[in-house]
């Protein structure tokens, strides 16, 4: 685990695959196992769903009757060119693969989402599905797949399972959408809202705090509120905690009991912070870690505060305004501002070309 | 601790807007209880025994998302790293944990 830290950079190039792998294998379980699946269970088991309107969908889908699929890929690809291209693959950068799994990952989660119920529909309780999945009773929990072997067969294997559940998640849809509990209207305007979420969210609010220090008082006080004058949705989002970033206080986020996380204004969290390395450790050593793990150095006079998402509060830091922006735009400053900056690994730096 | 404790009720969804009641003041310290049954189970268990000082206070919420009821009065608990790794330490942990499992010292 420790070499796996020293591997790790600041930057955005990818130095331990096996960790990657590993983190893959095991978000894809989670999102199947906890998320996806249990779903699925908890409408045939309420008999939203029948089980052989999910089977009818099914057999559909293999013939032409079934129309274009509701989800693409967001490379681009299909399935199939991939499966009749197979050997390519020896050739191509471990890393692009990679990359292109944890692409595919996302897509997956993100469908997820999309074919959420509408609870108008159906008297929806969340807790329904978290006992499906077994968060209270072990007996539902999903068996978890066995993932080993090389480097190669682990890849190739999250390559068949992401297509797999793909596929499950896609008939689960088009049932859904055929049984008259999602309408196309419902996933069009998720999907615009996905598409306008994640970490560029959180770079507007920091960008717009940097400009008007009325706004930022706002943001502090209740950033909740202070969210929707920029048009952001808060998502599952309860109550936002601002820690702002001074010349003698720097904060740090983790969630040392999972990975909370302000979706709503940094998008997914990144592999690390979900990593035991990262949780344990910057609670023990913040300095150190920051240090070792990201290259950050906080001067001695500087005080790190770690917040710990425990609760409903979810943190994001409110990093400091770069010296030299002056008379820079709100949209320039926003390019500036990184998920790393806003969970305070890093700072944001202007990046001279 | 070099920002000064705060009082921001909660506002988001599922507030509750009656009277803010803490048992404990912002700037108190107070110590982790060992165990408190049938409580909010998400306190690390790094923090028990440990003590700290409130450094804000956010009411209480309705089950939002994946809670089973309302929990007790929220804090946020400034701990020293010192505290926790038992090494010299400047810096702190901020965690936030509910009324029960606080206790005056």
């Amino acid at each position: 685990m420790l070499n796996m830290i020293e591997q790790v950079s600041s930057d955005t190039q990818m130095k331990d695959f096996e960790a990657h792998v590993t983190a893959l294998e095991a978000d894809l379980e989670y999102w199947r196992a906890k998320r996806c699946e249990p779903h699925v269970l908890h409408f045939v088991r309420r008999n939203f769903l029948p089980l052989h309107a999910l089977f009818a969908t099914a057999a559909r889908m293999g013939t032409d009757g079934a129309g274009k699929p509701i989800f693409i890929r967001s490379d681009g690809k299909t399935g199939e060119e991939e499966h009749n291209h197979e050997h390519d693959h020896k050739h191509e950068e471990l890393e692009e693969r990679i990359r292109s799994l944890e692409d595919r990952l996302d897509d997956y989660v993100r469908a997820i989402a999309l074919s959420a119920t509408d609870p108008g529909k159906v008297d929806f309780v969340i807790d329904d599905s978290r006992k499906e999945s077994g968060a209270y009773d072990p007996f539902f929990k999903l068996t978890k797949r066995a993932h080993g072997g090389s480097l190669e067969e682990r890849i190739a294997q999250l390559d068949r399972e992401l297509k797999q559940n793909m596929q499950v998640l896609e008939t689960f849809t088009r049932c859904l959408m055929e049984n008259g509990l999602l309408t196309e209207e419902t996933i069009a305007k998720r999907r615009a809202q996905q598409e306008n979420n994640g970490a560029k969210n959180g770079a507007r609010v920091v960008a717009r705090a940097w400009v008007d220090p009325d706004f930022k008082e706002r943001l502090i006080a209740n950033g909740r509120e202070a969210m929707r004058e920029l048009d952001i949705p808060p998502g599952l989002l309860a109550k936002l905690g601002v820690a702002e970033n001074t010349d003698s206080v720097h904060n740090v986020v983790v969630c040392t009991l999972c990975s909370c996380y302000p979706r709503a204004l940094a998008g997914d969290p990144p592999w690390w912070y979900r990593h035991d390395s990262y949780k344990q450790q910057i609670v023990q050593d913040p300095r150190g870690l920051l240090g070792k793990m990201f290259g950050l150095k906080v001067p001695e006079e500087v005080t790190i505060q770690v917040h710990d998402s425990t609760a409903d509060l979810r943190w994001i830091v409110l990093p400091q305004r770069p010296a030299g922006t002056e008379g820079w735009s709100e949209e320039e400053l926003a390019e500036l501002v990184t998920i790393e900056s806003m969970v305070g690994v890093s700072k944001p730096v202007i990046r001279r070309e | 601790m070099s920002s000064e404790p705060k009082n921001t009720p909660w506002s988001g969804p599922g507030a509750r807007k009656e009277g803010l009641e803490h048992r404990f003041k912002a700037g108190e310290r107070v110590r982790v209880r060992m165990s408190s049954t049938g409580a909010n189970p998400r306190t690390p268990t790094y923090l028990l025994g440990k003590t700290g000082m409130i450094a804000e206070l956010h009411g209480a919420t309705y089950a939002p998302h994946d809670h089973r009821g309302v929990y007790p009065y929220l804090y946020t608990v400034a701990f020293d790293v010192s505290e926790i790794s038992g090494k010299a330490s400047k810096d702190k942990i901020l965690v936030d944990l509910t009324e029960e499992w606080l206790e005056p010292v």
